[in-house]
């Protein structure tokens, strides 16, 4: 038997070379060598007739010292920080709701949730123009019960702030939502016997249990919604622009695809800084708790 | 029909290529010197059905019962692609995909020429070729074909005002009124670079396609002193003029009139302007890539749309005027209760026309349009 367990364990690990091929290839061709290109390309250069070419120019970085692009910066935080901080009020008693009260209908419930997800993303933009404009649906009822005589939602950074939530608050839920699901009910019990009520139980089991999905649900929301660029474009006003839309104008309009690649890494860097930051006190704080 | 707005053509150009610009940009067909050639163009095809079409447009941009009378006329299949933007029907022509019949934007027309991408069309071939050959028409010889050599001219519009006659009662038939105090907090600027920067340019009397940094500079301040005024930037004019956040907008004569006739409640409540500094005009054109497989087929559909009858349906559907003779007055019917968005064939003659820019006077611009937009 010892005998045989040797080529069988050797067998697996050369099936377990071959089944990684394929996913180390498609990441290989289409995941890094895009950003490779980037890279490549954010040293580039525009060609008169309007053709990004590869060159050796540090021109595409020295322009991105400008005041204006921090400023956007700056507010693309402070909106990605605001959907991250209502997504997980939101999400957290709806995944709590479901994981423990949702009984037989749970599925439902999170199918219910995951659902609309499917419809793209653009349509759900506009369904909130059709609902939230000036004569639109809400401010209509609003009208008509006497509450008010209309909010002006549209084109606010509350309605980028909003859409941003509307458009990524799931990728909370579910997180959340699986880590309450698998969560031990005795140790809930345990700890009402522990700490007499429900609410220190709350906060004393309940969230340090989960709080790893949660920190997972922030990233989750905080990367998409910071680059996000299509929200702002459809729900924002005069000055909601982001820096989402300052990269995408340099790939369209701008003709200027080398300083858009330039921005575009630039990003990557201060996010994956802003990231370490973050995994490291997370890390350490679920490891105090 | 409230309920079933279209969205306008160029909101989706802006939104919709946002979503699908990954998709629409395949970067290595950009990467490589598609450069200008000299070579002759390749020689008209005939006009005789030589297999099914491979169509290439923007989504919704001809009438579905044209298209289908077509097909059943000729016995022919028409296989639609939809491109959403100007930029992601250029990159796949860049990439070698076959299309039969492809619809440029004037100054994209321009650029495909230069790069021999477009099969040369021969009136001759065209039985309706007169309804926009004719003698003395400007499209002998428009400014974006020299001898009008690779293209068959589609539609025609222009850039105005739309506003809401109850709520402003001051317009003044300017582009001033954009800074309107009665709308101050609902006046929309198109959130495109050519359209807003050329919109600051006609009032401060510069060309609309400057590059100048002196006077680059004065349409930035202009247009930064424009942001109190402003609800947004958008190019979904009609959702925005018929959801009531905007009272004036800087919009599109087709879009207007689409809103007016078929989507509003009640369309005595708007009115457009073609300011008196003068308005961006431009044109979109039929054309036949260089490597279509059925150029013949293209030919034929190419004669069918020019017909007077066919041209009529489609600008009912579209509200874009096709500068098709026989079919002008038609038009001229449509836009009767808004007659500022009747286009005149002498418009386009006036010299505001987007033409193709050099990279760094396109980069220039950018810089400019970035810096107003976040401001």
């Amino acid at each position: 038997m010892a005998v045989s367990a040797q080529p069988r364990s050797a067998q697996r690990t050369s099936l377990w070379g071959w089944l990684l091929a394929v996913p180390s290839g498609w990441m290989a061709a289409f995941f890094v060598s895009s950003i490779v290109i980037v890279v490549l390309l954010s040293f580039g250069r525009t060609t008169n007739d309007g053709f990004p070419a590869f060159a050796t120019s540090t021109a595409n970085y020295r322009a991105l010292w400008n005041e204006v692009y921090l400023e956007l910066f700056v507010r693309s935080f402070l909106y990605a920080l605001a959907a991250v901080v209502i997504s997980v009020l939101i999400a957290y008693p709806v995944a709590y709701t479901i994981a423990r009260h949702g009984g037989r209908y749970k599925n439902a419930l999170v199918a219910a949730i995951v659902v609309p997800f499917f419809a793209s993303y653009l349509i759900r933009m506009y369904a909130w123009k059709a609902l939230l404009s000036d004569d639109g649906a809400v401010n209509s009822g609003l009208r008509s019960s006497g509450l008010s005589d209309g909010v002006t939602f549209l084109n606010t950074p509350w309605a980028v702030i909003g859409g941003l939530v509307y458009g990524y608050v799931v990728f909370m839920i579910l997180p959340i939502y699986a880590s309450l699901e698998r969560l031990d009910l005795s140790l809930i019990e345990a700890g009402k016997d522990l700490y007499h009520g429900p609410v220190r139980t709350f906060f004393s089991v309940t969230v340090p249990a989960t709080r790893p999905a949660l920190f997972g649900g922030v990233l989750l929301v905080f990367l998409p919604a910071f680059g996000d660029f299509v929200t702002a474009q459809l729900l924002g006003g005069a000055s909601t622009y982001m820096i989402g839309n300052l990269v995408q104008q340099q790939f369209m309009e701008g003709q200027n695809w080398p300083l858009g690649s330039a921005m575009t890494v630039a990003l990557m860097v201060a996010l994956a800084v802003l990231m370490v930051v973050y995994l490291r006190a997370t890390s350490t704080q679920a490891r105090e708790s | 029909m409230t309920g079933v707005v279209r969205p306008s053509r160029r909101s989706l150009l802006t939104g919709g290529m946002a979503l699908g610009a990954s998709l629409a940009l395949p970067g290595c067909a950009y990467i490589r010197d598609d450069a200008p050639t000299d070579a002759p163009l390749p020689p008209s095809a005939k006009a005789e059905i030589d297999g099914d079409l491979i169509y290439f447009n923007w989504a919704d941009y001809l009438a579905p019962k044209v298209v289908k009378g077509f097909q059943e006329e000729y016995g022919v299949k028409v296989i639609e692609s939809n491109f959403d933007s100007m930029e992601g029907m250029y990159a796949k022509l860049a990439a070698g995909n076959q299309y039969d019949i492809v619809f440029p934007i004037a100054k994209w027309v321009v650029k495909l020429r230069r790069e021999g991408k477009l099969r040369a069309i021969d009136p001759a071939q065209l039985q309706n070729a007169e309804q926009v050959f004719y003698p003395g028409s400007y499209f002998n010889e428009p400014w974006y074909d020299a001898g009008s050599q690779v293209s068959v001219p589609f539609t025609v519009y222009k850039t105005g005002i739309g506003w809401r006659t109850d709520k402003v009662s001051s317009m003044t038939g300017s582009w001033d009124d954009l800074w309107n105090d009665e709308a101050r907090g609902h006046v929309f600027t198109l959130d495109d670079q050519d359209e807003a920067l050329a919109m600051a340019a006609l009032l401060l009397g510069y060309d609309v396609n400057t590059a100048k940094a002196s006077e680059l500079e004065e349409i930035k301040k202009l247009l930064i002193s424009q942001k109190e005024y402003l609800r947004a930037y958008s190019s979904d004019d009609i959702n925005n003029l018929v959801g009531g956040d905007a009272w004036v907008h800087h919009m599109w004569s087709g879009d207007f009139l689409y809103m007016k006739d078929g989507v509003a409640e009640d369309p005595t409540k708007f009115d457009f302007q073609a300011p008196s500094e003068g308005v961006p005009i431009n044109s979109d054109a039929y054309a036949i890539p260089a490597n279509a497989q059925h150029p013949g087929t293209a030919m034929v559909f190419i004669d069918y749309l020019l017909r007077p009858e066919n041209a009529i349906k489609n600008m009912g559907y579209l509200y874009y005027p096709f500068p098709v003779r026989d079919a002008l007055p038609a038009f001229a019917e449509l836009t009767a209760d808004a007659p500022a968005c009747n286009v005149e064939i002498s418009d386009l003659e006036n010299e505001n026309v987007f033409r193709l820019l050099g990279a760094d006077e396109v980069q220039r611009r950018a810089a400019v349009w970035t810096e107003v937009k976040a401001s």
